[in-house]
């Protein structure tokens, strides 16, 4: 059997300031296997997003920052490898999609600029003719008509969907085995954000590329992952397959989290209980393709 | 293009308005403040009957507007008057004067450009590293001591304890250079000397670094300060999370978004440029416009002061109008403003 395409063991993140320490992930653990699609589930300031930085290696070199644990790419220990090797990785292998499109493209060089480069993060010599044929081939595949226009345009020119698209197409253009998409399309309204995720399950599908999807957006997910990890506090609290979380939640927090889901029976925003017990130990619901120990 | 075109349009309609403005002014104050400038002119042995006949002759007795009337009606001739002081047209002084000045001026333009913006992109790349906290305190140094003080102090150690350069003037005497623009970098290229060209440049060295020590140092804090808040944008990141280097990053990524706010400062720096320029040409008895200008207010020249005053202040909005245009043909949200949805 290959190695998961992400092992994430036993991972404690902290910030250190002047005078305090503030734990931000303790004891992580979670696998991504290849061509897998997993959801990492959690409240704001649960340490998703952070988590995702960390596997990239884009947090590391700041100022204050601890950790400790283990990160496994294919088998390869991240912090084993130089800090250049990894950069390398980063654009070629992993890829990732942020929450604002709009905001996430420099708004000073044009669409069909920023993918020639995104582009040739993998082929080094690429010129820009080829490039071109090779951006709008994915620019048509994320379902963008007119991407002529769309190549010349400059982000604040287009749509956050259409920017959406555009980043969607650029994460996967060079055939990453993994894919961190950090929440996106919070900032897009919810057809337009249904619309551009389901175009990228589609693309993962079609690349073979195993994503790590991070949400808040129980719905989304429960659409979208073959697996669930839900995360408060920075701990893990629960994970299994989709169905056996949402369909029989083990932990009181995933329990509050799905009964948070507002539905549409008049009866207002549904109560949230104000204490959860999280002395409750963590809920791994036994799949066996999450084993692999 | 459109949106250019009207952008320019504007700009000169404004700077027209502002040159009026000060022509008016500069106009009416060296007519008010105190002195009879033909009194002064002929000095003080000239007979009253003489004083009287050269201010009918400047037409100083008629009034503050029949004489302004009279000044525009010369000047969209091209005719800014006579010099009392150089009895030549004023126009043909400035035409000797100014290229020295605007030289050292665009020399030190550029220096401020080509030193100031790196180390700001510098400092920001190794924010809080060693390197950044050095070139912050060099150009907090070069910020907070006015030009001429440097113009001492540099003219000090490496003219005088030093003499690495010389203490004075713009040229060796043995070259002779024929005008040709003005501007010796230039005319000893015209004229096939690169070592003449050599020496101008030794020269202007140490003035124009002086000149330009107060604008390295802005150029390089605002860019800092402007690359640090670029820094924390989501498309930074976004960069980072493809693999591209920190240096890359730095030049191309970070750096094009931080560089048009500061080019807005840096064209006023220009200006400031132009102002201290006067004195730092004093300490390096630089053959300028300055020597000339307060010359010239001190004998209360009034046509000469006048024209002093335009031309530079002609120079100032020019330049304004460039780093304007710059600063839109970088910026794709202007050059783009009239296909915006």
């Amino acid at each position: 059997m290959s190695a998961p395409t992400l092992a994430i063991d036993n991972l404690d993140l902290s910030f250190k300031g002047l005078l305090s320490r503030t734990q931000v992930l303790h004891g992580v653990t979670l696998t991504v296997e290849p061509g897998e699609r997993v959801a990492l589930v959690g409240e704001s300031g649960s340490g998703k997003s952070v988590l995702a930085r960390l596997v990239l290696g884009l947090l590391q070199d700041q100022r204050g920052v601890e950790v400790s644990g283990r990160i496994d790419f294919a088998g390869t220990e991240l912090d084993q490898l130089s800090r250049t090797a990894r950069r390398a990785l980063r654009g070629r292998d992993m890829s990732m999609i942020f929450q604002d499109p709009t905001s996430s493209l420099n708004p000073m060089f044009t669409i069909g600029n920023q993918f020639h480069e995104v582009l040739q993060r993998r082929k080094p010599n690429l010129g820009s003719d080829q490039a071109h044929d090779t951006a709008r081939s994915w620019l048509d595949r994320v379902a963008i008509p007119d991407t002529d226009r769309v190549l010349a345009s400059y982000p604040f020119q287009l749509s956050g969907g259409m920017n959406q698209r555009v980043m969607i197409a650029m994460a996967l253009a060079n055939n990453p085995s993994l894919l961190l998409a950090d929440e996106p399309g919070t900032a897009l309204d919810v057809t337009v954000q249904a619309q551009t995720l389901e175009l990228m399950r589609k693309l993962a599908e079609d690349v073979g590329t195993a994503v790590l999807f991070i949400s808040h957006n129980l719905g989304v997910v429960r659409e979208f992952a073959d697996r669930v990890y839900v995360i408060h506090r920075g701990h893990i609290v629960e994970s299994g397959q989709t169905a056996d979380v949402f369909g029989n939640p083990g932990h009181p927090y995933t329990r509050a989290l799905l009964a948070a889901i507002p539905r549409i029976t008049g009866e207002g925003i549904p109560d949230l209980p104000e204490q959860i017990d999280l002395s409750h130990p963590p809920v791994h619901h036994n799949t066996g393709s999450a084993d692999h120990g | 293009m459109i949106a250019l075109t009207r952008l320019i349009a504007k700009r000169l309609a404004t700077a027209s308005l502002v040159l009026i403005g000060v022509s008016m002014l500069i106009f009416a104050i060296a007519r008010v403040i105190p002195g009879d400038p033909a009194r002064i002119a002929l000095g003080p042995n000239a007979t009253n009957e003489q004083v009287a006949k050269l201010r009918t002759e400047l037409r100083l007795d008629d009034s503050l507007p029949a004489q302004y009337a009279h000044f525009v009606s010369e000047l969209l001739q091209g005719n800014l008057g006579v010099s009392l002081y150089t009895n030549r047209p004023v126009t043909t002084d400035i035409a000797q004067f100014l290229p020295a000045t605007l030289e050292l001026v665009f020399v030190a333009g550029a220096l401020m450009v080509l030193i100031g913006l790196p180390l700001g992109m510098l400092s920001a790349r190794f924010e809080g590293k060693w390197a950044d906290n050095l070139i912050r305190i060099v150009s907090l140094l070069g910020v907070s001591a006015p030009s001429f003080v440097w113009a001492v102090i540099l003219m000090l150690l490496f003219a005088f304890y030093l003499p690495l350069f010389p203490i004075a003037g713009r040229i060796s005497e043995q070259y002779a250079i024929d005008p040709v623009t003005g501007f010796l970098l230039i005319d000893t290229l015209l004229a096939g000397k690169p070592w003449a060209w050599l020496d101008a440049a030794w020269h202007i060295a140490l003035p124009a670094f002086a000149l330009a020590l107060s604008g390295i140092g802005q150029a390089a804090r605002l860019t800092r300060a402007n690359m640090v808040e670029t820094y924390n944008t989501p498309y930074i990141e976004m960069a980072r999370s493809y693999g591209f280097s920190e240096g890359r990053i730095a030049r191309r990524y970070a750096f094009k978004p931080s560089l048009i706010p500061s080019l807005t400062i840096i064209g006023l720096d220009f200006a400031a440029m132009l102002g201290n320029a006067f004195l730092v040409e004093a300490v390096f008895a630089w053959p300028g416009l300055s020597r000339y200008g307060v010359a010239v207010i001190l004998r209360k020249d009034l046509n000469a002061i006048l024209g002093t005053v335009l031309v530079i202040s002609a120079t100032f909005l020019i330049v304004n109008i460039l780093v304007d245009l710059l600063i839109a043909w970088l910026n794709p949200r202007i050059r783009h403003a009239e296909q915006q949805p």
